[in-house]
């Protein structure tokens, strides 16, 4: 296991806090930057996004070009809320329509290839309650400033050692310590540096988002690494410590429901790399149980684990961005 | 008519034409916990905000209070103040983070005073968008130690050590937009705490209780005769006491506020209650006390002061109604120390001391304009008779 990658690929977001500086690097490199909010029901915390980002770095510093917001067709008032503030709002639904419909996050992020126009993009959740702009732009400072990493991924609140003599504690959610670390540590050690895989806030170039599948669920997250690995090699990844990160909590069920899609997704890309072998197909429903009065009743949700296939191979895309990226160093 | 009145209705659309700047500000500064003494994490940032709004210059006074300064054309010129409280009075633990929707900004503290210590911070890129400039300097404080126990002490530090006269000044609060304050009443403000000796061994099982006995002291209080003039009064504004539902209460605390027209007439009504409390506490045979926590004299620009004459012309050209009412915070210490001073309110809201307050946005633009034209008005002279 390559265990220097954590320290030549790890970096604090203030190192990047010279935004004057980055937009000087990108306009040097001849490169647009969208941001992408995939949202679903977010009307408490997309209108602070939406401000903050562009207050900072579209009018103060013009490192974004747009802000545009995916959303899964909300019923509360986040649309409504996005246009006030001049953000470009899409309904997921309604693009590349011919190629149908799905709901999920994942959906949402590849539908964004899309409809951005920038040669960077970055994804931000749009459930952030502390949202700063060092969300975007420390996920974007080593995209600009070291020409071999193509994909950053955020981690906060859990934060690394500092110096010789100040250990924190490291590690991840929930999900991570209990499902993707072991996964990991069993099959590809090496990502065990990546120390919040499933953090949904990350950057990087189109010419590296464009050529991977999307599965449209919670599976997105997972698969980009691994895929992003397989093809690229760990070298252009980094990480960033974004510091503190207000969560929105989610329940036991909801999170083994997570799990499952994780787990699924994994097992797909062991399988595909050849690593397992399944002697027959696994079940795509999620089967959890509820004392309802002195009953147990199941509850099942299905899951199939549907993937996009990589946004190049989509001939509208193709029409529209040609066979790669522009200006994708 | 003063040639800035007729600019000022055209500035409310080019403010709103950077809202997002704005409103970021408040939301940066605003959701930094400030209780009163605490205010260091807010005023570091209030200085960093003002620094990334482009200010001319950025310091403290000996007093650690956090300035601004955007340099005037006129240096021999006093300087014209805009000032805004930065603590409130929401603890370090309270959730802070605020919620934007359409219209409005909801959280702990956004309208006391979150939006008029974001709307300070905002100032340059706000002059700079509108193209204006002035003869005098323009010094943006954030003043600390402002609320309760505070006693305004970050400002009458402000106001005692800054070396020049100050020209005029303009105390930004939330809300309401359309208020006029330019008089203050003299106030006390104090506490009145009950204890009760607790013995060693059994105890004698009919002991007064010092909520009991806090409940004969607003007794006595209501009992007094307030005159119609000077206008006086005594609020009742607080009070909490005792451990548990089965234990007599050993100690209570009662926050009171006496204010007056005539400050004659508050330090005979504070003497009046402080009389009370000794008769009450040998009575009783327990152990009380009064204490002063902070206190305004009572001060006033006359109606036709050019500077609230201008004011009201100001409001009327942007068509806020306006209300005349009194401010026993910044203004005071302003108005005591001969600085011809307004307190002005940015916008509406609601829920103005809970967790929940909420300001509505789109006055807030309108209640900005405002801000500047009374500083025109300052700067064309209103203030120098």
């Amino acid at each position: 296991m390559n265990k220097s990658w954590v320290a030549s690929h790890t970096f604090h977001y203030s190192r990047f806090g010279d935004l004057a500086h980055l937009v000087e690097k990108k306009r040097e490199k001849g490169l647009k930057i969208s941001l992408c909010l995939p949202t679903l029901n977010e009307a408490k915390t997309i209108a602070k996004e939406i401000i903050i980002m562009k207050s900072e770095l579209m009018t103060r510093y013009p490192l974004l070009d747009e802000i545009v917001v995916i959303d899964s067709g909300s019923t509360d008032d986040t649309v409504k809320i996005a246009e006030s503030f001049d953000a470009k709002v899409y309904l997921a639904d309604e693009l590349l329509p011919e190629h149908g419909a799905y709901k999920g996050k994942g959906e949402n992020l590849w539908k964004a290839l899309y409809i951005t126009t920038g040669d960077i993009i970055v994804y931000l959740d749009a459930d952030i309650k502390n949202i700063h702009h060092r969300f975007c732009y420390g996920l974007v400072g080593p995209l600009l400033l070291y020409d071999h990493i193509k994909y950053t991924k955020a981690f906060y609140d859990r934060p690394i050692a500092i110096g010789k003599s100040k250990i924190r504690p490291t590690g991840g959610g929930r999900v991570t310590e209990l499902v993707i670390r072991p996964l990991f540590s069993l099959f590809f050690p090496e990502l065990t540096q990546i120390l919040q895989p499933l953090s949904g806030e990350y950057a990087g170039y189109r010419e590296v988002f464009e050529k991977i599948p999307f599965p449209i669920g919670y599976g997105v997250e997972t698969s980009m690494i691994l895929d992003i690995c397989e093809k690229w090699g760990l070298d252009v990844i980094a990480q960033v410590d974004l510091e503190r990160r207000i969560h929105r909590n989610q329940d036991t069920k909801a999170l083994g429901r997570m799990s499952f899609v994780v787990i699924k997704t994994f097992l797909k890309r062991l399988e595909n790399l050849g690593i397992i072998e399944l002697k027959k197909d696994i079940y795509d429903q999620m089967i959890q149980y509820q004392l309802v009065k002195n009953d147990i009743t199941p509850d099942v949700v299905k899951m199939a684990g549907i993937e996009r296939p990589p946004m190049a191979s989509i001939p509208e895309y193709r029409e529209k961005f040609g066979p790669s990226a522009p200006n994708a160093s | 008519m003063p040639p800035y009145l007729k600019n000022l209705p055209g500035y409310v659309e080019a403010i709103r034409n950077i809202r997002e700047t704005i409103i970021a500000n408040i939301v940066f500064l605003g959701q930094i916990p400030a209780p009163t003494f605490h205010e260091k994490r807010r005023a570091l940032k209030f200085m960093d905000r003002l620094l990334e709004n482009d200010v001319d210059e950025c310091t403290t006074d000996g007093y650690q209070n956090p300035i601004g300064i955007i340099r005037g054309k006129q240096s021999d010129l006093p300087p014209i103040l805009l000032v805004a409280h930065l603590d409130t009075t929401f603890p370090k633990d309270c959730d802070h983070n605020y919620t934007i929707t359409e219209n409005t900004i909801k959280g702990a503290g956004i309208l006391d005073n979150s939006v008029g210590v974001g709307v300070l911070a905002s100032m340059p890129t706000i002059l700079r968008h509108l193209d204006l400039s002035f003869h005098s300097d323009i010094l943006l404080v954030g003043v600390i130690q402002s609320l309760g126990k505070g006693n305004q002490r970050g400002l009458r530090h402000l106001v005692k050590t800054w070396p020049t006269p100050i020209r005029g000044a303009i105390c930004v609060e939330g809300v309401e937009l359309g208020r006029l304050s330019y008089y203050s009443e003299g106030m006390i403000r104090c506490e009145i705490t009950c204890e009760i000796f607790e013995e060693k061994g059994v105890e004698y099982r009919f002991k007064p209780n010092a909520i009991l006995i806090l409940h004969e002291v607003i007794n006595q209080i209501m009992a007094i005769r307030l005159p119609q003039k000077p206008r006086s009064r005594v609020i009742i504004g607080m009070i909490r006491g005792g451990r548990k539902h089965g234990i007599i209460a050993y100690d209570a605390t009662l926050g009171l506020e006496i204010q007056s027209d005539s400050d004659k007439m508050v330090k005979t009504i504070f003497a009046d209650i402080k009389d009370m409390v000794t008769g009450i506490s040998h009575e009783f045979g327990v152990r009380m006390k009064m204490e002063t926590i902070s206190n305004a004299t009572a001060s006033r620009l006359r109606y036709n002061h050019p500077l609230v004459k201008a004011t009201g012309e100001i409001m009327a050209a942007l068509d806020i109604h306006t209300v005349g009412e009194p401010s026993e915070s910044e203004l005071s210490i302003l108005l005591s120390k001969n600085i011809p001073a307004v307190t002005l309110g940015l916008t509406h809201g609601e829920h103005y001391h809970q967790t929940d307050s909420q300001m509505a946005i789109d006055p807030l633009f309108k209640g900005i304009a405002q801000v500047i034209g009374v500083i025109q008005a300052i700067d064309s002279g209103v203030c120098d008779e």
